[in-house]
C-alpha cells in the first residue's frame, strides 16, 4: 500500500514539475553578470571570477531579460505571447505575464519597484506590480523600446519615431513628449548633471556617430557629443560614462560632463557594456564572447553561447 | 467518335509542344549551369584576388579607392562596402532599411564564407549574379566585397522579348500543327477511301475498287480489299448466272412437257404423233430429273465440308463403273480399254470415288465419236493414286479449259440438246475431288481428245 502512495505521490511531483520548468538554481550569495544570448537562447551567469556557474538553456524565442529585485528574473520574447518570471535561487518558474505577441523590452524600477513592459504591437507601454498583476497600459508613439527611469518620471524612446515619451510612473500618463533622432536606442540618467544621454542607430543608411545629451527637464539637446559608429550601448559608474559603439566595435568613455576619455576597439560587434565591481564588461554580439576590461585594457575574455545581446548584473 | 488522323494529330501536337518545352527547361538548365556557374567562379576568382590587398583592421579609404579603381577597368561591379548599416549589424533590432546583406547573410560572411546570390535585386533594379566576400578581422566583420554582374546577357533579353519568343513559340507550334494535320490526312487518305468503299460495298455495289498508290501497309490492304472485292463480285456474278442458267435449264424442258401435253389433251396431234410426243416428255422428264438430282448433289457437295474416308481398293471401284456404263458405251460403240493397278488403295468415300469416276467416264463416252477408244489407266505418282481417263474425242478449245469446271459452263454455248450435258458434271467432280484431298487436272486438244487426270493421296500405311 506504501508504494502505492509513493507512486501516486511521485506522480504528482513529475506533473508539477512539467508545469513549472527548472533551471540550475543560483545562490543569494553569488553576484554575477548574466549574458543574455539570443541567437540560441540561453542564459549564461558568470560568478565574481568570472566563472561559469549556470547555463539555462531555453526553449522560446526568448530575445531580453530583466532582473526583477534581486531574486527574480524576467524572460521575454518579441514573438512571443508570455513572459515568465523565475526565481534564481531555485530555477523554478514563480510566474508569467500575458503579454501578446510585440515584447520588446522590459524595465524594473527599484525605487517603485513596479516593472514596464513595452510592446510594439499595441505601441503602448505596460506597467505591473510585484505579483506581476497588470496596473495600467499607456499608448505610446511608434515602437516604444529604451527606458529608463528618474524621480518618478519613466523616459520611453519610440524606436521608430522622433520621439521621447516622458511618463509620470504614478499615473501612467505621458507628461512631455521630447524630439529625438529616428532608431535612437539606449538611454542613459545623469541626475547629477540634470541631464539625459540618448544614443542611436541612425536613420537609413546613415550610421549614426553621436550621442544627444538632453536636459532633463526641458528634453532641450543642450550638447551633442561625438563618439564612434553606432553608440547605443550605456553604463557608467561614479566619474565614467561608458558607451558601445557596435558599428565600430569600440568602447567609449567619457566624463559626466561629456568629455571623451578614451576609445578602444573591443568584441564584435558589441551592443551593450555595464559595469561590474571594478571592471566593465562588454559583451561581443558576432564573437560571442564576453570581455572583462580594466580601463581600456581587455583582462579576460570568455566564449560565451551564441548571440549575447544583454548583459544583467547582480551585486550583492 | 474521334477520328484517327485527330488522335494521331493530338499526339504529335502534344509531343510538339513538350518538345518546346522541354527544350526551354534545358536551355534554361544549360544557362544556369554553364553560364552562370561560370560567371560566378570568375567573380569569385577576382574577388579572392581583391581580398588579398585588405590587410585588417578598419576597411581604409585607400582599400576602398583601390577596389572603386579597379572596378573602372572591370568586366564586372566591385565596391567595397563598410557601412554597418549595409551589413545588417543592427539586426536583431529592426532596421528600417533595405541593407545590403540580410541577417543570415551576415552570419555566413561571420563564419568567413563567402554569399552567392542569383536573382532580382531591388538596388541596382535587374537580375544579378552577386558574390559577396567578407573582410573580416578578429571575428569582426570590418567590411565587405561587393561584385556582381548583370543577369541581363540572356534572362533580360529573354524577359523582354519573351512575348516575343511565346508568339513565334506558338506561331511554330501552329505552322507545324497544320503541316502534321496536312500530312496526316494525306496519309489517311487511302483509308478514307477505303471506308468509303466499304460502305458501297455494303450497300451492295460489288464494283468499289480503291486506287493503290502506295506499297505501305495502307496500300497492302487497299490491294488486299481490292482482290476481296473482285472476288465478292466475281461470286455475285456466278450465283446470278447460275440462277439465270438454272432457269433457262428448266424453262426448256417445260416447255416441251407444257406445248405437247396441251396438244394431246386438245387433240392438236394424231394418233401417231402423240406416241412420238409422250416420248418427248419423258424424255424432257427424264432431263428435269437428272439436272434437279445434279443441282442437288451439287448443293450438297458444297454444304459437305467434311466426308467420311476409308480404305477403298480404286481398281474396285472402276470396274464398277464401267459396267455400270457399258450399255452406254455400247450404244456407242465405243471401246473401253483400262489398265488398272490392284494394288492401289486410296484413302476414299466409296459413294462420292464412284460418283467422280462416273461423271468423267460418262463425259468421254458422251464427248467421244462412235467407234472411238476410251482408255482408262490408274497408277502411282509421288506417293498419290493417279486416275487417268483418255478419250479420242472432240476436244475442248485452250480457251475453254481454265472454265471448264465452273457450273453450267459449256464449250458449246449454244447449249444444243444434242450434246446433251447439264454442265454441272465437272463443277461436281472438282468439288468431290476436294473433299478427297485430291487434284483434278484437265488436258485437251481439240480435235485430237481429252485427257482427265484424278489425283487422290493413297492410304497410310
Amino acid at each position: 500500500m506504501k508504494k502505492v502512495y509513493l507512486f501516486i505521490l511521485f506522480i504528482i511531483a513529475l506533473l508539477a514539475g512539467c508545469n513549472k520548468i527548472e533551471f540550475s538554481p543560483i545562490d543569494h550569495h553569488h553576484s554575477f553578470v548574466a549574458s543574455v544570448n539570443i541567437l540560441q537562447p540561453s542564459i549564461t551567469f558568470y560568478d565574481a571570477s568570472k566563472k561559469l556557474i549556470a547555463k539555462w538553456e531555453l526553449d522560446k524565442a526568448y530575445t531580453g531579460a530583466e532582473l526583477i529585485g534581486q531574486d527574480q528574473i524576467i524572460l521575454y520574447g518579441h514573438q512571443l505571447d508570455e513572459a515568465k518570471i523565475f526565481q534564481l535561487s531555485t530555477g523554478r518558474q514563480v510566474g508569467y505575464i500575458e503579454t501578446g505577441i510585440g515584447t520588446t523590452n522590459a524595465y524594473y524600477d527599484k525605487e517603485e519597484k513596479l516593472l514596464f513592459l513595452t510592446n510594439s504591437e499595441r505601441n503602448s507601454v505596460i506597467s505591473y506590480d510585484s505579483q506581476f498583476e497588470e496596473l495600467k497600459e499607456l499608448k505610446l508613439r511608434n515602437y516604444p523600446m529604451s527606458m529608463a527611469s528618474n524621480n518618478g518620471s519613466l523616459y520611453v524612446v519610440n524606436y521608430k519615431d522622433t520621439i521621447l515619451s516622458v511618463i509620470d510612473i504614478a499615473t501612467l500618463t505621458v507628461k512631455d513628449e521630447w524630439t529625438i533622432d529616428k532608431s535612437s536606442n539606449g538611454v542613459l540618467i545623469l541626475p547629477e548633471m540634470n541631464q539625459l544621454w540618448i544614443g542611436g542607430h541612425g536613420e537609413g543608411s546613415k550610421p549614426n556617430q553621436t550621442i544627444d545629451v538632453l536636459d532633463l527637464e526641458t528634453g532641450k539637446v543642450i550638447n551633442q557629443l561625438q563618439a564612434s559608429i553606432m553608440p547605443i550601448g550605456f553604463s557608467r559608474n561614479e566619474n565614467t560614462i561608458y558607451v558601445t559603439n557596435h558599428g565600430s566595435n569600440e568602447l567609449c568613455a567619457f566624463t559626466v560632463q561629456g568629455e571623451l576619455l578614451w576609445k578602444t576597439e573591443v568584441g564584435a560587434n558589441p551592443f551593450v557594456v555595464t559595469t561590474f565591481q571594478d571592471e566593465l564588461v562588454v559583451a561581443g554580439y558576432d564573437d560571442h564572447t564576453i570581455y572583462y576590461l580594466s580601463g581600456q585594457s581587455i583582462q579576460k575574455s570568455i566564449e560565451t553561447e551564441k548571440g549575447p545581446f544583454q548583459l544583467l548584473v547582480r551585486e550583492v | 467518335m474521334k477520328k484517327l488522323s485527330t488522335k494521331i494529330w493530338g499526339i504529335i501536337t502534344l509531343f510538339l509542344v513538350l518538345t518546346i518545352l522541354f527544350m526551354y527547361v534545358l536551355t534554361d538548365y544549360l544557362y544556369e549551369q554553364l553560364y552562370v556557374e561560370d560567371t560566378q567562379t570568375s567573380l569569385i576568382e577576382v574577388g579572392e584576388k581583391l581580398r588579398t590587398q585588405y590587410q585588417g583592421g578598419k576597411v581604409t579609404d585607400d582599400f576602398i579607392a583601390e577596389v572603386e579603381n579597379f572596378n573602372a577597368y572591370s568586366n564586372f561591379d566591385v565596391f567595397a562596402v563598410r557601412n554597418p548599416r549595409e551589413l545588417s549589424a543592427c539586426v536583431p533590432f529592426e532596421i528600417d532599411y533595405d541593407a545590403l546583406i540580410g541577417p543570415e547573410e551576415r552570419q555566413q560572411l561571420l563564419q568567413g564564407e563567402s554569399v552567392t546570390n542569383i536573382g532580382y535585386e531591388q538596388r541596382f533594379e535587374r537580375q544579378i549574379i552577386s558574390v559577396i566576400l567578407p573582410l573580416t578581422d578578429q571575428n569582426r566583420l570590418e567590411g565587405i566585397l561587393y561584385m556582381y554582374y548583370p543577369l541581363a546577357k540572356i534572362s533580360e533579353l529573354a524577359n523582354q522579348e519573351a512575348l516575343f519568343l511565346i508568339c513565334c513559340a506558338i506561331l511554330f507550334s501552329c505552322v507545324l500543327g497544320f503541316f502534321v494535320y496536312k500530312g496526316i490526312r494525306h496519309i489517311m487518305q487511302p483509308l478514307n477511301e477505303l471506308q468509303h468503299a466499304v460502305e458501297q460495298m455494303s450497300d451492295g455495289d460489288y464494283k468499289a475498287r480503291v486506287p493503290v498508290s502506295t506499297k505501305d501497309e495502307i496500300g497492302k490492304l487497299s490491294e488486299a480489299f481490292n482482290e476481296m472485292a473482285a472476288a465478292i463480285e466475281h461470286e455475285d456474278e456466278a450465283q446470278k448466272n447460275f440462277l439465270a442458267t438454272v432457269s433457262h435449264e428448266l424453262r426448256t424442258p417445260i416447255s416441251y412437257v407444257k406445248g405437247y401435253s396441251e396438244a394431246i389433251s386438245q387433240n392438236f396431234i394424231g394418233e401417231k404423233e402423240k406416241q412420238e410426243a409422250m416420248k418427248v416428255i419423258a424424255r424432257e422428264a427424264n432431263r428435269m430429273e437428272q439436272l434437279t438430282n445434279e443441282l442437288l448433289e451439287l448443293a450438297r457437295t458444297s454444304n459437305e465440308q467434311q466426308i467420311e474416308l476409308y480404305p477403298i481398293v480404286l481398281a474396285e471401284t472402276v470396274r464398277e463403273v464401267i459396267h455400270l456404263l457399258n450399255s452406254k458405251a455400247t450404244n456407242k460403240k465405243i471401246h473401253i480399254t483400262t489398265m488398272l493397278e490392284e494394288q492401289i488403295i486410296v484413302l476414299g468415300n466409296e459413294e462420292k470415288l464412284k460418283q467422280i469416276v462416273i461423271n468423267v467416264i460418262e463425259n468421254a463416252i458422251h464427248y467421244s465419236n462412235e467407234g472411238s477408244n476410251v482408255s482408262i489407266l490408274t497408277k502411282i505418282t509421288k506417293g498419290n493414286a493417279v486416275l487417268e481417263i483418255a478419250d479420242t474425242g472432240i476436244g475442248i478449245p485452250a480457251n475453254d479449259l481454265p472454265h471448264i469446271t465452273e457450273r453450267f459452263y459449256r464449250v458449246n454455248k449454244a447449249r444444243s440438246r444434242a450434246d446433251g450435258g447439264s454442265g454441272l458434271g465437272l463443277a461436281i467432280v472438282e468439288k468431290l475431288v476436294k473433299m478427297h484431298k485430291g487434284n483434278l487436272t484437265i488436258t485437251s486438244e481439240v480435235g485430237i481428245g481429252t485427257t482427265v487426270c484424278v489425283t487422290i493421296p493413297l492410304m497410310e500405311e
